[in-house]
């Protein structure tokens, strides 16, 4: 009997008109990889690509009755798929092309909303491609320029022979700010290597983390820490003037003397550092504790006091590296103390970015209701801004691992593998708009066990 | 796969087929001529046969094809020709006794997703992305809709022929040709995929991409919408009396009454052997049995008002893709796999208390 269980890849291709899209279709049309491959091309879509099957497509979004754009699907997909999927000759990959003003939202869900295309086809992946040259002229304005790359899997930042190196790290850093967990590759004429934008398992659970480790490892809104061993006395930071006018600084209490200890204490910094500063100016008192200080760089000879009320572990947390203000701590009687660990971080490009992505990487155990009710609510709050979500989880009393992924309210996970000793942590990551980093934190951290 | 023991159920309760006959590709839709001597089929690869029905056996040709891709055939009630589609954008007009063709009409730009005739006039009405032409016996357009906002899913005759409706993303228009200013809108969010209109013209009832059925009274355009369908809903079908409306949309063929005032508040009649999801759920026309078809092949005989047991089965050679009753208690099956076959319930006559 015909009753096979065997889906057919299907890959996004998002970006705007003139971004290299069509390029990048002819390429993997004429690469000699041997797949049978299906276009389905939006009605503006650039000419130019040969292949047996390009059929036209007319964008055409169905909403469902409740309103939700979450439940949005694509009803000229589904038509054209669902034919596609009764023909005698069977693809190996359907590629579809949307317009450059195309929301990729609707496109993923219909291959999560209706049953049929569910059950015929896989989403391997989004890969959105960027104009190097031209994308600052729209990412400003344009919703949509955005979701393309909140939605991304894979981004292309072509025609990179158009604009300087430093315009491209600059760009590369900026996209990477919006979205973390996509793999970014430059590109000239949209030329890249196949496995690269095909078959990413973007959407599949089993590859839901076999992600870049940089996604892991968030980039802080601080360039170095540094642990101190403190006796009960009045500590100066002593800094000169440098590149900025002003620099965000959080000075708090470590467990004990340890590299461990000083590394437990950078997530409630990064905590710190998204709330509001307090200015202060030369000579003020930095008390250690929750407070986001911003302090004057401005002047000749810049000065902070450093009350430590007990002998222990403090360390500082500064925005910027303190050699760029040749900055260092002292005694009350004027003696240099060395930091007895130091680290540097990796410098988050700050936008204000309306679109974001937000990394958790907590040790710990979950309550698995908890961690339900709150993800409940926060879907049907901010489902419609939340694009993409994915993650490991460790629940309590749950010797495997939980791994998950999202599309706004669509949520797919299940238990994975079990964890290998000494392996158990929580890494998750949402992408979307408007995110409030602290709220997701704070209400992640409150399902901890 | 069901639990069912195949064995038993082909010793007691198997449905024998008449003949069957492999076309080559999916089935994408057939239609039996009025006197049910002849099957025309049309393939999702674009070939259209015609059968000829010989009792227990069947003979059949290729007449010709659709550039691309066929959708669908129809007869005209006299028998005398029926019209199929395709994605080359024509209705194609065939002569049901020499199998000529007769014209080719430009229905549409690509895909003409359905042709029906009027069930008792000489006219048929196509629909091709947004628009809904009607055709008269010169094959002329004598009527044609203004856009509608969204590609037409799917559209039906009146019983009287007098009206056609057609069902889109945003509920289900009224088109009454030569009596209407405009067509009349039943608004409605969300997407209509397939309609059927009650035997006795009262309601139009679709199924929905929502997972949901709606009911819409005609005269009065006051609406119900049913809920509870694990997937979305394209089998709908009327018995003859109108009062039962039978539903897919899972693996539950659901019969919902609409005597009186209607489904609203009603709980359907639930029928359960089925254990994937239903292809094809039809009346017969002439009679009160129920065929049902889902995709692990197997069809199944209800004999719904009276109990809930299937009366009669057998297990296909694949998915059924349609299945077409004609009066005289014979049935066709177009499947998946390419094949075509038909039976009769008088063969299973013997074994079964009706």
């Amino acid at each position: 009997m015909s009753f096979e269980n065997n889906t057919v890849p299907v890959t996004v291709l998002t970006g705007f008109l003139g971004s290299g899209k069509t390029t990048l279709l002819n390429r993997i049309l004429s690469e000699n990889h041997g797949k049978r491959i299906a276009v389905i091309e939006n009605e503006f879509g650039e000419i130019g690509v040969d292949n047996d099957l390009v059929i036209g497509a007319e964008e055409e979004i169905f909403e469902m009755n409740n309103g939700c754009i979450c439940c949005t699907v694509r009803g000229d997909l589904i038509r054209i798929l669902g034919n596609l999927m009764k023909r005698r000759d069977k693809f190996d990959h359907i590629m579809i092309e949307t317009t450059g003003m195309a929301d990729p939202g609707p496109v993923a869900q219909t291959f999560f909303m209706d049953d049929e295309m569910r059950e015929a086809l896989r989403l391997d992946g989004v890969v959105t491609l960027v104009d190097a040259k031209h994308v600052l002229l729209h990412i400003e304005d344009s919703d949509e320029v955005k979701e393309q790359i909140a939605f991304a899997d894979v981004i292309l930042l072509n025609k990179i022979d158009l604009v300087s190196s430093t315009e491209l790290d600059h760009l590369e850093a900026r996209i990477h700010s919006m979205n973390s967990a996509a793999k970014i590759y430059r590109t000239r004429d949209a030329a890249v290597k196949m496995d690269r934008v095909l078959n990413l398992g973007g959407f599949d659970l089993d590859r839901a983390l076999e992600v870049d480790p940089k996604f892991m490892e968030p980039e802080y809104p601080f360039e170095w820490s540094g642990l101190f061993e403190f006796q009960k006395d009045d500590y100066r930071l002593v800094l000169q003037p440098g590149p900025d006018p002003a620099m965000n600084l959080n000075f708090r209490l470590a467990s004990e003397a340890s590299e461990s200890a000083m590394r437990d204490t950078v997530e409630k910094a990064v905590l710190v550092f998204s709330d509001e500063e307090v200015a202060l100016q030369t000579g003020a008192t930095i008390e250690p504790g929750e407070q986001l200080s911003q302090i004057n760089l401005e002047g000749d000879q810049l000065e902070y006091i450093l009350p430590v009320p007990a002998a222990g572990s403090y360390v500082l947390f500064t925005e910027h590296h303190p050699d760029e203000f040749k900055a260092f701590v002292t005694d009350s009687q004027g003696n240099r103390i060395e930091s007895l660990f130091n680290r540097e971080y990796k410098p988050d490009h700050e936008h204000d970015e309306e679109v974001t992505s937000v990394g958790i990487n907590t040790p710990g155990d979950l309550n698995p209701e908890k961690f339900q009710d709150w993800l409940r609510e926060l879907l049907a709050n901010q489902g419609p801004d939340i694009f993409r979500m994915k993650g490991v989880l460790s629940f309590h009393g749950d010797e495997e691992r939980f791994v998950f992924q999202g599309v706004h309210m669509l949520f797919d996970g299940r238990r994975d593998r079990p964890w290998h000793v000494g392996e158990r942590s929580n890494s998750l990551i949402f992408i979307g708009r408007n995110l409030d980093r602290k709220a997701l934190n704070a209400g992640f951290n409150a399902c901890l066990i | 796969m069901p639990d069912l023991d195949i064995s038993e159920l082909k010793k007691k309760w198997l449905l024998p087929e008449s003949w069957s006959v492999v076309l080559g590709d999916y089935i994408i839709d057939l239609a039996w001529s009025p006197g049910a001597s002849q099957l025309a089929v049309v393939t999702v690869e674009g070939s259209i046969f015609l059968i000829n029905d010989q009792g227990d056996s069947a003979q059949f040709q290729r007449i010709g094809e659709h550039a691309g891709g066929a959708n669908s055939v129809c007869w005209r009630s006299d028998g005398a020709e029926f019209v199929t589609t395709g994605h080359d954008g024509l209705a194609k007009v065939w002569d049901g006794n020499s199998a000529q063709k007769l014209c080719s009409l430009k229905a549409g730009d690509s895909w003409v997703s359905k042709a029906v005739y009027s069930p008792c006039r000489n006219v048929f009405a196509t629909a091709a992305g947004k628009h809904l032409k009607l055709w008269n016996e010169q094959y002329e357009v004598f009527y044609e809709s203004a856009s509608h906002s969204s590609t037409i899913a799917d559209i039906g005759w009146n019983p009287n022929g007098s009206a056609v409706a057609a069902a889109a993303y945003n509920g289900v228009t009224l088109h009454v040709p030569g009596k209407q200013r405009q067509p009349r809108k039943y608004s409605w969010k969300g997407s209509s995929l397939v309609l059927a209109w009650s035997p006795d013209s009262k309601y139009i009832a679709t199924g929905e991409q929502d997972s949901t059925v709606h009911f819409w009274h005609v005269k009065t355009g006051e609406d119900a919408q049913m809920w509870g369908f694990p997937t979305k809903v394209q089998e709908l079908s009327w018995d003859t009396s109108g009062r039962w409306l039978a539903t897919g949309g899972g693996a539950s063929v659901c019969l919902w009454d609409c005597s009186g005032k209607g489904p609203e508040g009603r709980k359907p009649r639930v029928y359960d052997a089925h254990t994937n999801k239903l292809t094809q759920v039809a009346f017969q026309p002439d009679g009160k049995l129920l065929a049902s078809t889902d995709n692990d092949g197997f069809l199944f005989l209800w004999d719904p008002l009276k109990h809930a047991n299937v009366v009669s089965a057998n297990l296909l050679s694949s998915t059924a893709s349609c299945l077409r009753w004609c009066n005289g208690g014979k049935f066709a099956v177009g499947q998946q796999n390419g094949e075509v076959a038909s039976f009769n319930i008088r063969s299973a006559f013997k074994h079964i208390n009706l």
